[in-house]
């Protein structure tokens, strides 16, 4: 009888390639953000407004004294600034750690001397944030949409608003782009996720208080591009087709968006690294 | 600078090898390093040859900083280096034949042993199912696998940097990368750890090793490389210099439950030269470290005299042997 070798064996399987990295790291971090309950009853509360306007779009189709609460191109639009609320809850619950406590734990130079390059750590940890936003503003949205056609029966609110896909995708893009890019840079800047959070915090009501201030003493909304919610309250109005709110030119209000997300990038080019040098 | 390769690797059988026998796996030319008017490391040219190799220095020698160049972390100021015949900065694809264990801690405290080497090994390509496989066999490879579901927040000195060498063996590594793996361990641990490694090289993996310790070097290989301020002063033998670190004494540091208990027991030896206590610890300086630890572990060991928890060595007797070799 052969006497088969009970020793170990190296692993002969496959292995995925270079470059996917970032999926690992998304992963998770997804994983451990759905194991908390407290994260869990949050998301729950964000989905709240869409049940609430499923009920208005549901009367409105079914019963003829609620016609007045028919939806428009700027229910949408209205629908998504209620979520910015929920934005900045989620932003600050799952993203002011997901730098910060890796630089913490000194996980940095352990994660870096794996086949996984900087750009794909970045990459994984925006995957993370980006999911949690987009799961709280493109996805009820355009469920949101799906409602609509459905209680209504036909196509007719989509055929005569094409654009509403297009815009509610390229807008919460935008906004989860600058977002989420703008916590990661600063939970890169610090080891501790809640002074990250308190900073994010600051950066969205100290920009916005300057605006206030200015807008006091100018009576003028010119200076709305200071404010980092009044660049996506600009920019969004015009991708809804929308009045605009305020006299900022709106490719003035997009020209900050940009900066934010290079300055951003610009950050963790510089933060993200596996040895931190002081010269 | 000449390659000189010996000890455990010159036992393995050519078949056996990751890297060919003759191949250099690490090679630099003229590599420096500056961080702004701090050198660093200073126009160093040497080549590594398969096996153990011990990298030793005092305290801000230059060693993490090789080290660092060595894994990528750091771009070299001038110069160049290979590792396995690639250069490694911005070469992430050779990173799967290499494991690195670093110096400090690096770890979530919440997450268990297992959880922690899993997450890392996912890093390596792996699916979920083979990561938690290897995973477990690492920890095992390390003798830590009875504290697998462990969170890591609740492990010794020792677990801990065992745990470090988990993820960074896990992989199957042909060099292993170490960074000061026995610092701090309490004796039992330490010996283990240095079976281990020597097992590895056996077992025909590169390993580099650094440490401030001569003789924790000395009972893994016997080739080294002397490092001291960003420059190799002397790369080879170990016994060559093992005469001059003995004609200066070693401190070691030991932290124990007995340490007056102990403390008598030491004024025993004869090769003990003195002895001080501070808090929860006693400094002994020796005359024959070999011998010294020797006993230690086996005090340990006995428990005779009670938990030995922590031992380190500060690097005065090491830089004595420096600034010695440097006015050679």
């Amino acid at each position: 009888m052969p006497i088969h070798d009970q020793g170990y064996r190296r692993y002969g399987g496959s292995k995925a390639p270079l470059g996917q990295g970032w999926t690992v790291i998304a992963r998770a971090g997804i994983r451990a953000m759905f194991a908390k309950r407290a994260f869990l009853g949050l998301l729950l509360m964000a989905w709240l407004p869409f049940f609430v306007r499923s009920v208005q779009f549901y009367a409105a189709a079914n019963l003829p004294q609620a016609a007045v609460l028919a939806p428009s191109a700027d229910t949408f639009r209205q629908f998504l600034d209620q979520q910015a609320t929920f934005v900045f809850f989620v932003t600050v619950y799952v993203g002011a750690g997901l730098i910060a406590n890796d630089r913490r734990a000194n996980a940095l130079q352990i994660y870096l001397s794996k086949p996984l390059t900087r750009l794909e750590y970045v990459f994984g940890k925006l995957a993370i944030l980006a999911t949690f936003l987009l799961l709280v503003t493109w996805v009820p949205a355009i469920v949101l949409l799906i409602v609509q056609i459905s209680f209504a029966g036909n196509f007719t609110f989509l055929k005569n608003n094409l654009f509403l896909f297009p815009a509610i995708t390229v807008f919460t893009f935008i906004e989860v782009l600058l977002v989420a890019m703008t916590m990661l840079a600063l939970s890169s800047l610090s080891n501790s996720s809640r002074y990250v959070g308190i900073l994010y915090a600051g950066v969205i009501f100290f920009s916005s208080a300057i605006y206030g201030v200015l807008y006091a003493v100018t009576r003028s909304t010119m200076f709305s591009w200071i404010s980092f919610p009044a660049n996506l309250e600009q920019i969004g109005n015009v991708i809804f087709r929308q009045p605009l709110r305020y006299d900022t030119p709106w490719p003035l209000s997009l020209l900050m968006i940009v900066l934010g997300i290079v300055m951003s990038g610009v950050i963790l080019e510089r933060r993200v690294r596996g040895v931190e040098v002081v010269a | 600078m000449s390659a000189v390769e010996q000890g455990a690797a010159a036992a393995v059988p050519d078949e056996r090898r990751a890297v060919p026998r003759g191949s250099n796996i690490i090679a630099a030319d003229h590599l420096s390093k500056w961080y702004g008017q701090v050198i660093g490391l200073n126009d160093v040219t040497l080549t590594v040859p398969p096996g153990i190799t011990g990298l030793l220095g005092p305290n801000g020698a230059g060693k993490s900083t090789f080290m660092k160049l060595i894994t990528g972390q750091l771009k070299p100021s001038k110069g160049t280096i290979t590792v396995l015949g690639e250069p490694i900065w911005g070469n992430p694809s050779l990173y799967f034949r290499i494991g690195f264990c670093p110096e400090q801690d690096a770890f979530y405290e919440r997450m268990t042993g297992l959880e922690w080497v899993t997450a890392l090994v996912r890093l390596n390509g792996l699916s979920d199912t083979e990561a938690a496989a290897t995973g477990r066999r690492a920890l095992e490879m390390v003798e830590l696998l009875d504290a697998a579901d462990k969170k890591i927040g609740a492990y010794s000195k020792g677990m801990r940097q065992r745990v470090k060498m988990a993820q960074a063996l896990a992989h199957e590594p042909e060099l292993l990368i170490l960074d000061e793996p026995l610092a701090g361990m309490d004796p039992i641990a330490r010996r283990k750890t240095i079976r281990m490694i020597k097992d590895w090289g056996r077992a025909g993996r590169s390993i580099i090793v650094s440490s401030h310790i001569l003789h924790e070097i000395e009972s893994m290989t016997a080739n080294i490389l002397l490092i001291n301020q960003g420059r190799i002063l002397a790369e080879g033998n170990v016994h060559q210099i093992r005469d001059l670190i003995d004609e200066h004494p070693h401190t070691v540091y030991i932290k124990a439950d007995q340490t007056r208990a102990l403390a008598r027991q030491f004024l025993s030896f004869d090769d003990v030269l003195s002895l001080k206590f501070e808090e929860d610890a006693i400094v002994v300086q020796t005359g024959r470290p070999d011998a010294f630890y020797a006993r230690l572990t086996d005090l340990a060991a006995s428990g005779e005299l009670g938990a030995i928890h922590e031992v380190t060595s500060p690097d005065d007797n090491l830089q004595a042997v420096f600034q010695y070799l440097v006015k050679t």
